[in-house]
């Protein structure tokens, strides 16, 4: 008997021909995701991708607590549905039986107030003796047995015993939910303009659920904004990295831009020209590293900076899609999935925004095309994209330590 | 490098340096609780190391309790000595510029149904004497918890005056004295002083951080903050550190061989910058009667975390209370309750001094200063 990760595949299962380059990708991400778990086989059988360790031994699939923390990686590889942790051994019904009794003991344990239960059966191997409604039957009757104190509930059980008859027997309980999407790298790279904020981890988030490997560029501006500011995006790149795998992050050294816009622009104009010129560096830095979109966190009329004359000017600057995964978004769903993939906290830190110094009071909302034209005349932009380009860090973020 | 922020901490001295090396050796490492020879030595050290200290301090052997902190220090002389004399009043009567370590106290206190009374402080961070004569006829005050140097704006205490107004009006009632930013800077005679509890920190005066020390005056009994082994009369438990005694003991006897010269390199550093400062249009948060080891100052139109990061750019160390942030800006409680402007707050620095800094790195600071303001100046 020893202990196996069962995962369930969704969106991709739809797929036809091209199925199998899904599946492929699919089983490498979670090769990647899930290295530092040990030496681990990862199969797969219809929409099944089972994952067990080669050795026994395994601390990460000892007990059910031990496992939490690598099927919460497992949920982190996009394509993934839900993971179950599942008893594997082998035998007939006699060994069902007391594998399931041995599981009923340990899980009512853990869980005193189980009253009720249903036995649910899966039978791949066609050549076991009893067919599933027997199984459940039969399994059923002597669950109540040997514990007394439950009954069956077929509609709203406290908990479902899992069984599934393959070449191997397997019974489990319950699952994780993980967040859907497609294989990440089943589809082009994107560069991800990442901020302090909420808003851009969730936007890269979004767009490697559909598959995209992502890099991303931060624009760091000390001293106005601190060192802890840049490690703080350092651990909101890693947050996204546990979704969209590897990245690199492009850190743009950006005070002398800042410094010469300001002194060069009209101040209500900064936070525009400021951007159409980040946009420019990001385009830049997206050519040369494969990308074929920028991914920005703009929610339509969040701020001044993100209405659509202001996103109008910037966009005008680049050739690339910009997608913008949270456009039509409230700001408190953005802040659910902020929770829900962990960056919340790490977000409202308070470090960044001291090169809010550099956003006028009053800036312009609602920007002409001629004041963009005038905002622009005294500076050479194109020295600035370029300082920003040859101006850059960077660094390798792994979604693992 | 140019290290302004001695307030926060200093490094240690390369004499307490030698005697920490000297004190990690073997026949000097026994538990001083030990009854083995090993023990009894390091028992007898560790006395004469708290007699030494108690004298350079003016106080009696038996008055000094070693500490792990300041921090330590205080919660034992003010959630000790209340929990151990309830009958002794319910009020206690303070500040709101005192250090966390006290303010933490007090509202911890006030949770278990004490009266907290915080005096007015006035723009130079004196509080209010006749509002504290009034509160103290009052009757029923346990406590007074006072600072003898704020540790942002290096203002001093009126201590005497409270010692002869306590006399006069309430003789029962004791005093607490936080000295952590006094220590090695003014010269202390805790006899003298009539303050009944008095805590020190090690690592403010180039000792190294770990090592506190609280002077309770013989007669005054406060319950200990952490039970055990019933070490240093049952007053503090655990394993007494002789290599921290030794390196504290060390650096107090240091600080007060050079005590006049610290204060005169001090001064003249203060000085100079006042000076510089004024004609750059800053503004000096310090008051003129301040120790001349704390210099709080605001620089216009560079907010606190800026300019400190723009300082450290130049490897230039500086202290703020004020930081950025998105949601909520975080200005300095203590420069409010004087009676600083928001605005002027928001843009305060400490640059606190040392015996070991130069008129030379107050002039490279003065250049570097210059610089920034050229480099980095933003004004909207």
């Amino acid at each position: 008997m020893s202990n196996i990760l069962l995962a369930r595949m969704g969106e991709i299962t739809l797929k036809g021909l091209n199925r199998g380059s899904f599946e492929i990708q699919l089983k490498s991400n979670l090769k990647y995701r899930l290295k530092k778990f040990g030496d681990l086989k990862i199969y797969q059988t219809q929409s099944r991708i089972w994952i067990e360790p080669k050795d026994e031994s395994n601390p990460y699939f000892a007990t059910e607590s031990d496992a939490k923390e690598i099927m919460k990686a497992v949920t982190q590889v996009f394509g993934i549905v839900s993971v179950s942790l599942a008893r594997k051994f082998e035998g007939g019904f006699d060994e069902v039986v007391e594998n399931a009794k041995a599981y009923v003991t340990e899980l009512l344990a853990n869980n005193p107030d189980y009253k009720t239960f249903k036995v649910d059966s899966k039978r791949g191997n066609k050549a076991f003796p009893m067919n599933s409604p027997e199984i459940c039957a039969e399994l059923g009757y002597q669950i109540l047995e040997n514990f007394p104190q439950l009954t069956v509930n077929v509609k709203k059980p406290d908990f479902i015993l899992n069984v599934e008859i393959r070449d191997y027997n397997y019974i489990y309980s319950g699952k994780m939910m993980a967040h859907r999407g497609l294989p990440v790298g089943t589809s082009g790279k994107g560069m991800l303009l990442l901020s302090g904020g909420i808003d851009s981890p969730v936007a890269g988030f979004m767009m490697a659920s559909r598959g995209m490997p992502l890099d991303a560029v931060y624009f760091h501006s000390y001293p106005y904004t601190s060192e802890q500011a840049m490690d703080k995006v350092k651990d909101l790149a890693k947050i996204v990295a546990g979704f969209s795998g590897r990245m690199t992050l492009h850190v743009v050294n950006f005070t002398q831009i800042q410094l010469d816009m300001y002194k060069n622009s009209p101040q209500d104009m900064l936070t525009i020209t400021m951007r159409r010129v980040m946009f420019q560096i990001a385009e830049r830095l997206a050519e040369k590293n494969n990308c074929k979109c920028l991914i920005t966190g703009e929610s339509l009329g969040q701020v001044a900076s993100q209405t659509l004359e202001a996103i109008q000017a910037t966009n005008a600057v680049c050739k690339m899609p910009v997608l913008r995964p949270l456009i039509g978004m409230d700001k408190q769903a953005t802040c659910d999935i902020s929770r829900q993939i962990g960056a919340f906290e790490t977000s409202i830190l308070p470090y960044e925004d001291c090169c809010t110094i550099f956003v006028a009071k009053h800036p312009k909302t609602h920007p002409h095309p001629e004041d963009v034209i005038e905002a622009e005349k005294n500076l050479d932009i194109e020295a600035m994209v370029e300082a920003g380009v040859n101006g850059t860090e960077d660094i390798i973020i792994e979604a693992f330590d | 490098m140019i290290y302004f922020d001695n307030s926060a901490t200093t490094f240690p001295s390369d004499r307490v340096r030698s005697v920490i090396t000297e004190y990690l050796n073997d026949e000097v490492s026994g538990n001083p609780g030990s009854l083995h020879t090993l023990g009894v030595k390091a028992d007898k050290l560790y006395n004469e190391c708290r007699a030494n200290i108690a004298k350079l301090l003016g106080a009696s052997s038996d008055e000094i309790l070693f500490t792990s902190c300041a921090t330590e220090s205080a919660n034992t002389a003010i959630r000790g000595y209340v929990s151990r004399n309830k009958r002794s009043g319910n009020k206690i009567i303070s500040t709101k510029t005192e250090h966390k370590a006290t303010l933490e106290c007090l509202e911890y206190l006030k949770a278990q149904g004490c009266e907290i009374v915080y005096l007015p402080v006035d723009g130079r961070g004196k509080p209010d004497l006749s509002v504290l004569e009034e509160e103290l006829s009052g009757g029923d005050t346990a406590l007074l918890c006072f600072t003898m140097v704020n540790n942002e704006t290096g203002a001093v205490l009126p201590l005497s005056e409270i010692v002869e107004l306590r006399n006069r009006v309430s003789r029962n009632t004791k005093i607490y004295l936080d000295a952590v930013q006094a220590l090695g800077k003014i010269g202390i005679d805790l006899h003298k002083t009539g303050v009944d509890m008095c805590s020190f920190s090690g690592h403010k005066i180039h000792s190294v951080k770990g090592n506190g020390i609280l002077y309770i005056k013989s007669g005054v009994n406060v319950d200990p903050l952490i039970l055990g082994g019933g070490q240093q009369k049952g007053l503090r438990s655990g394993t007494q550190s002789l290599v921290l005694a030794k390196a504290f003991e060390e650096a107090l006897s240091e600080a007060c061989e050079d005590i006049e010269e610290a204060n005169k390199v001090a001064s003249g550093i203060n000085d100079y910058l006042r000076e510089e400062l004024k004609a750059r249009k800053a503004v000096i948060l310090s008051p003129d009667d301040a120790i001349p080891f704390v210099l709080n100052v605001s620089f216009s139109s560079f907010e606190s975390e800026t300019m400190l990061h723009c300082l450290e750019m130049y490897e230039v160390y500086v202290s703020t209370v004020s930081a950025c942030s998105s949601k909520a800006k975080k200005v300095s409680y203590v420069l409010l309750e004087c009676g600083v402007d928001r605005k002027i707050a928001s843009n305060a620095v400490r640059l606190s001094f040392s015996r070991y800094n130069t008129m030379e790195e107050a002039r490279e600071f003065i250049k570097i200063l210059d610089e920034i303001y050229d480099k980095y100046l933003i004004i909207h």
